[in-house]
């Protein structure tokens, strides 16, 4: 289970090596991003974060807000 | 606090509303609501997922 | 899925961009809201007197300003009209309160558009948990949105 973090959390993962990735669709994440983040559409994670990802390193999943 | 009875209707939702949220005034002829003042600027989520965030 | 540090960062994009943080993508380039507003208008506090302010706005070169707590939290504002009260009266009394305030990642061309629209001389910007960016005049936003911008790059 992902543990939440806050924009600061977020910060301090990235300083840290963190990956970031956005879980939104192609054209939303073509769009804004944070800097560095991959995108992988949620659809999508369970099968392609192994191949994209460091499963070594922190991943900080993020959508457009909480709803 | 009692608010204001609504004298206008949202220009997009048609919505009564007491006065516009973009310039605060009960008499603006183009009175836009929060939520659709907040869609329209991207400040509220720009469309739902199938995940809801 | 074979991960063992796996963080959500529940309040999401739109929290990064509401409170200003930089950002990549096709929008990078676009003028926002928070980079044209105004960081150095004038601001005052509740229990000051408008004649005190009346002379500080003035002598700024300013026809506004933002009323703020001691964490610069936006509280009113005063515009020409409330400016043009009467200069014994409280801050408190005299502003207008509670106006709606924008965000820093607003494009500047919507900002623009409906400040003519609705005929808004100017517009505070606020981070999401409501301290003062700075204040966006028409005239800038206007002056901005009409500039040639980058179209790709990195916004920061």
């Amino acid at each position: 289970m992902p543990r939440e973090i806050d924009r600061e959390g977020v910060r301090r993962l990235v300083d840290q090596g963190a990956q970031l990735v956005e879980v939104l669709p192609a054209h939303e994440y073509e769009e804004e991003h944070l800097p560095g983040a991959v995108n992988l559409p949620l659809r999508r994670l369970e099968e392609q974060a192994a191949e994209v990802l460091d499963r070594h390193r922190a991943v900080v999943v993020y959508c457009w807000d909480s709803a | 606090m009692t608010r204001a009875a609504p004298v206008v209707g949202c220009a997009a939702c048609g919505k009564a509303i007491d006065c516009c949220e973009f310039c605060d005034r009960p008499d603006c002829p183009t009175a836009i609501c929060y939520h659709c003042l907040g869609v329209a600027l991207s400040q509220a989520t720009p469309e739902l997922h199938d995940h809801g965030g | 899925m074979g991960f063992t540090q796996v963080y959500d960062y529940v309040a999401g994009k739109l929290d990064w961009l509401a409170a200003g943080g930089p950002i990549e993508g096709t929008s990078a380039g676009r003028p926002r809201a928070g980079e044209v507003a105004r960081g150095d208008v004038p601001t005052c506090g509740l229990d000051e007197r408008l004649g005190e302010v009346q002379a500080r706005v003035r002598a700024a070169g300013w026809d506004a300003c933002v009323v703020v707590n001691q964490e610069r939290v936006v509280l009113g504002l005063l515009r020409a009209k409330e400016l043009a009260g009467d200069p014994a009266s409280r801050i408190e009394a005299a502003m207008r309160p509670g106006p709606s305030t924008f965000r820093p990642h607003v494009p500047i061309a919507e900002m623009a558009h409906r400040m003519v629209d609705h005929d808004l001389e100017n517009a505070p910007i606020t981070t999401s948990d409501g301290r003062l960016v700075g204040l966006l005049r028409r005239t800038d936003a206007l002056r901005t949105a009409h500039e040639p911008h980058q179209a790709e790059g990195d916004s920061t």
